[in-house]
């Protein structure tokens, strides 16, 4: 029992991000005992108190939700709100227990709950979530409602030979953003990419079990190493859309052991100020975008105002539209738009 | 409906000839309660449905009874003339909005005064029946008895139709409702007791095609409900709904209960009227969303807690959503639910002032009165505000039929307490 715990435990915690972070830090963490497995028959709620002690014991974030998210899911519910009532005083089978025990033990090596469920809702979708690719945050849930808003607005330059309109994400991770946009948006097509081969895997294995895989394409590109392929494979598009790494260098060393020690550090490094692969993004998007073609990204609170003076000085043809805030009243999302150049006759639509 | 059903049974005699159970009307002095029993041949159980009214609450008129009422009389011939006045003002010169206005009216007006004049035109056919019915040849005779039966028939259904189009339809009727439930006294037992109610709703929502999406939902430990709310819509569920509202009695030996004792326990149920999206827009004023604020956000927090809570700040109503694991979905839900509260602060004031008269109570008055009794041990619910027992507890628990009939009868008393309000009489007065 006490082995089939630890081996639980550290599934989540073979090396994955960036060499050399990982190794006996992790391992070392994951012996924390579980609680031994109970001899007779106990209840889901009972299973729930159990853990929710024991994660607060063990100084687990967010407890209650935790154990409340796990109980659920086992029992096919997604919140602990919507189960069945009297399922919780229901007498869990061996099974059940045990597998509550198996996942709450990744839950104690401080494992995200999206990883320990391998699943995760954004917005209307339920996507699966696999260690190291980013899970989604609810800010980002935001970014897709404005960016919807906006596209319904506006007619759009109209691309390709059947009208439809075209989309680019760079840096798709579980592909919540782009196969979000293409529920909502029958007549949306859209391209993904991203520099993790997992997180291309994970985007194509969600747009598959959504049935949207075929409005979709996704590349394994690093928009920072290879921006001509993402020009050339891209291009034209009337969106550009990215929630791309934002943390500060300086940032990365104080993130919650869930963030550190499971998710892709690349998703989420911005280089010293942040804005590595922002910047990176609105240097190409001129390329890439048809003319009046808007990007939309998510950022840091401290970013607007950089990214609006950086803009302002280095990339002429992209004109800073506004600042949008997050449901906290932060300053989080960006929107600019590519003003009508004269330049490239093959992205000329008007 | 049950009662309506019954007395109509007494008149059409053809059909009672091939019922075995001629139903018996009983009229006693001081009491007017009337005993209806019948077997529906149809069904096999027996169900009985006795409306005992005490001496406060009036009797349910018939639609014979008020048409012989002359306020109701005087009334339509108001109608009548308002009418006439509203289209010869129009041909007269006027500015264009008392124009408009006279335009408008007379097109509302319109259908009542259709159907007034065809009930006109039907009373004098029937009239010319019985001068038919006194005449010699026989087959004359046979044709004035059947032409007399359609023609009563008619006068019935224009005599309802009228009825009904006095009725004003208020601006809330139309609209879709969240349903609040609350256990009241009575600890874990009245906890339970809300969870049958909840799902009583549930069942009724489905009986009568409408949607049920539970916004809130709060157990207890042993599988009852605190409280939980619920986003009723669909055609006409405020207006049925809306009867629901009030604090509901249960009598019976509690699951919880060792030594067999009876207990009474309530719940309250509360029913907001929720704007459909044409008519309300985002709430106004400024809002307070979730209070948490975790450093930066975004990228640097992985956290599960996606529950939205929003304080309306002008008004302080709050409304909260934790059901589902998208932030978007959460905060989607608890602005319903936010609407719905103001909204309904906002009707507040218009319907306390119409319904301070009555038996039913719609709106924060009716909030606390005790309006129905649920009764294990006899077996029956009590509706306190128009004297009906049903019997059969566990059936009306299911949220169909017999749920469904009560709520048409309140429908029914309800809608002629605004008759006798519109006509201008209390109710003490008979016909």
């Amino acid at each position: 029992m006490w082995r089939t715990s630890l081996r639980a435990g550290c599934r989540g915690c073979r090396g994955f991000g960036p060499k050399g972070i990982w190794g006996s830090h992790a391992v070392r963490r994951c012996s924390a005992p579980a609680p031994a497995l109970p001899a007779g028959r106990i209840t889901a709620r009972q299973a729930v108190d159990v853990w929710k002690r024991h994660f607060e014991e063990r100084g687990v974030t967010e407890p209650d939700n935790s154990s409340h998210y796990i109980i659920a899911h086992l029992l096919g519910a997604k919140t602990i709100e919507s189960l069945e009532h009297g399922k919780l005083t229901e007498f869990l089978s061996r099974e059940k227990t045990e597998q509550m025990w198996q996942l709450c033990t990744r839950r104690l090596s401080r494992m995200p709950v999206q990883y320990v469920i391998e699943e995760w809702d954004f917005r209307d979708l339920t996507l699966k979530m696999r260690p190291p690719v980013f899970i989604p945050r609810p800010e980002t849930e935001e970014l897709v409602e404005l960016m919807l808003t906006d596209l319904e607005m506006e007619p759009g330059a109209k691309v390709g030979a059947d009208g439809q309109r075209t989309c680019l994400e760079v840096g798709c991770g579980s592909g919540a953003i782009s196969l979000s946009l293409l529920n909502s948006m029958p007549q949306l097509k859209s391209i993904a990419v991203d520099q993790s081969q997992d997180a291309v895997d994970l985007t194509r294995e969600n747009a598959l079990r959504l049935g949207l895989q075929d409005r979709l394409q996704v590349y394994c590109i690093d928009v920072l190493k290879d921006a001509e392929t993402v020009v050339s494979l891209c291009s034209p598009v009337s969106a550009l859309v990215s929630n791309p790494p934002y943390l500060f260098s300086e940032d990365m060393t104080s993130l919650e052991p869930e963030i550190f020690r499971f998710e892709d550090h690349a998703a989420l490094d911005g280089g010293k100020d942040g804005l590595k692969v922002i910047k990176q993004i609105l240097t190409v998007a001129p390329q890439i975008l048809t003319n009046h073609g808007r990007v939309y990204l998510e950022v840091d609170p401290r970013h607007p105002p950089l990214i609006r003076q950086w803009v302002e000085a280095n990339v002429e043809e992209m004109h800073y539209v506004e600042t949008r805030h997050d449901i906290n009243g932060r300053p989080r999302f960006c929107i600019l738009q590519k003003k009508k150049s004269n330049k490239d006759h093959r992205l000329d639509q008007d | 409906m049950a009662y309506r059903r019954a007395v109509s049974l007494l008149l059409r005699r053809s059909e009672c000839v091939s019922n075995p159970c001629t139903p018996r009307l009983l009229k006693s002095s001081n009491i007017s309660s009337q005993t209806l029993r019948f077997h529906d041949h149809c069904i096999r159980t027996t169900r009985s449905v006795h409306t005992c009214t005490p001496l406060m609450v009036a009797r349910l008129l018939s639609v014979d009874e008020l048409f012989a009422k002359r306020s109701l009389q005087e009334y339509l011939k108001k109608m009548e003339t308002e009418y006439d006045e509203c289209l010869r003002e129009t041909e007269e010169q006027s500015n264009e909005d008392e124009l408009r206005a006279r335009r408008i009216r007379a097109s509302l007006l319109a259908p009542l005064i259709h159907s007034i004049r065809e009930l006109n035109t039907k009373q004098k056919d029937f009239a010319e029946t019985e001068t038919l019915l006194k005449d010699e040849d026989p087959a004359l005779r046979e044709l004035a008895e059947l032409e007399r039966e359609s023609c009563l028939q008619h006068i019935r259904d224009l005599s309802q139709k009228i009825l009904d189009l006095l009725i004003p339809e208020e601006e809330a009727d139309l609209s879709d409702l969240v349903l609040e439930v609350t256990a009241g006294i009575g600890g874990q037992e009245a906890m339970l007791f809300s969870a049958e109610m909840f799902d009583m709703y549930q069942g009724y929502a489905q009986h009568q095609g409408w949607s049920f999406d539970i916004l809130e939902h709060t157990t207890s430990e042993i599988g009852g409900l605190r409280h939980a709310s619920a986003s009723i819509s669909g055609p006409q569920s405020y207006k049925r709904m809306k009867f629901e509202a009030g604090v509901h009695r249960v009598q019976r030996v509690p699951k919880t209960e060792k030594q067999g004792r009876m207990h009474t326990s309530t719940m309250t149920v509360a029913v907001l009227p929720q704007p459909t999206e044409i008519f309300h827009d985002q709430p106004e004023g400024p809002e307070d969303r979730n209070e948490e604020s975790k450093g930066a956000g975004g990228q640097h927090v992985n956290t599960t807690d996606s529950a939205v809570r929003i304080v309306h700040l002008p008004t302080g109503v709050v409304a909260e959503c934790q059901q589902e694991r998208s932030q978007l979905k959460n905060r989607e839900k608890a602005m319903k639910a936010l609407r719905a509260k103001l909204y309904s602060m906002k009707l507040e004031e218009e319907t306390s002032k119409r319904y301070n008269q009555r038996k039913i109570q719609i709106g924060t008055k009716g909030r606390s009165e005790k309006i129905r009794t649920y009764n294990f041990a006899q077996d029956r619910v009590t509706d306190h505000r128009i004297g009906m027992t049903v019997h059969d507890v566990k059936n009306f628990l299911l949220g169909e039929d017999l749920l469904d009939e009560m709520n048409s009868s309140l429908q029914e008393f309800s809608n002629q307490e605004t008759l006798i309000e519109l006509l201008g009489e209390n109710d003490q007065e008979g016909s």
